[in-house]
């Protein structure tokens, strides 16, 4: 017994894909998100990556022809190239910093440790650690300086069309922009 | 170690620049990147400028529509935003600032 062909769903197209062909894009995909460990882009550029073959698989089907094996998939993946995370932000001196923004996208609570993390180029991973560390080491006082962070640090904008928040990101920024409005501080 | 190879990270780090050089000249699509850098030493794929343009994004610099498209799905059309213009004439004074100090020295 053999599967004959798999239907896949890339984004917003659907195809037709042998079994090699499907497993060698189930590795291309995997290696990818791999990559873009803690990326918070990582959905968005896998949606994207997903679009570039389902466009470069289709454009390469010869006529008629309704199965994309390997003879198509392989060079279109070449054509794509390896996901490459991206270089540290240019910046000119005495130009404008980085802003701190909090990050929803990805956010465990509210995005201060994420935005903290994109901010001065350090793993999200370890300064999670860290804030919880410090919770236990200062008895408690690290919630309200995560609460003042929450309340100052901007947010980056939302994701256009993006896939909506996680209940604690959400709630968390419905909360802060309830307390600006209410003290009458602009959010950003 | 070729001059070439001695080149490599600084090429790679000014891609951003060219990025957002190409995106500030008009409204563009990945594709249209895409060709502009392909035959330059700054040819790029798509594995390497998605990410790019989502960091970009995320910093406010670049932002996007979508657009329909005759043939296929709806795509992703780009164009700088004011911060995104801000840093661009500011990397543009660098970056001549630069050519002239590397032009002055040693002659």
């Amino acid at each position: 017994m053999q599967r004959i062909s798999v239907t896949v769903t890339l984004n917003r197209s659907t195809l037709q894909f042998d079994e090699a062909a499907f497993q060698r894009l189930e590795q291309y995909l995997a290696d990818a998100r791999r990559t873009l460990e803690g990326n918070p882009d990582r959905e968005e550029i896998l949606a994207d990556l997903e679009q570039a073959v389902a466009d470069q698989c289709t454009r390469r089907l010869a006529a008629g022809a309704t199965t994309i094996t390997l003879a198509e998939l392989q060079p279109a993946l070449d054509e794509i190239g390896q996901v490459q995370a991206p270089g540290p932000t240019l910046s000119v001196p005495g130009g404008a910093a980085r802003p701190l923004r909090q990050i929803s996208e990805g956010a465990v609570i509210s995005g201060v440790c994420l935005g903290l993390a994109r901010y001065f180029g350090l793993d999200v991973g370890l300064l999670r650690i860290a804030a919880v560390l410090l919770l236990f080491v200062t008895g408690g006082g690290m919630i309200l300086v995560y609460l003042a962070l929450m309340l100052l640090m901007p947010y980056a904008p939302l994701e256009r069309g993006g896939k909506p928040l996680r209940k604690i990101p959400a709630k968390s920024r419905s909360f802060v922009e309830y307390v600006r409005g209410k003290l009458g501080v602009a959010a950003a | 170690m070729t001059a070439e190879t001695k080149l490599a990270p600084i090429r790679k780090g000014l891609l951003e620049f060219l990025v957002l050089k190409i995106v500030g000249a008009r409204s563009v699509y990945v594709a249209d990147i895409l060709r502009r850098l392909a035959g330059t030493e700054f040819a790029t794929q798509e594995g390497t400028l998605y990410p790019l343009l989502s960091k970009l994004r995320r910093e406010d610099l670049v932002l996007y529509e979508w657009q329909e498209s005759d043939a296929g799905p709806p795509r992703k059309y780009y164009r700088l935003t004011e911060a995104g213009k801000a840093q661009l004439a500011a990397l543009d004074e660098y970056w001549n600032l630069i050519n002239r100090t590397i032009a002055d020295i040693g002659t």
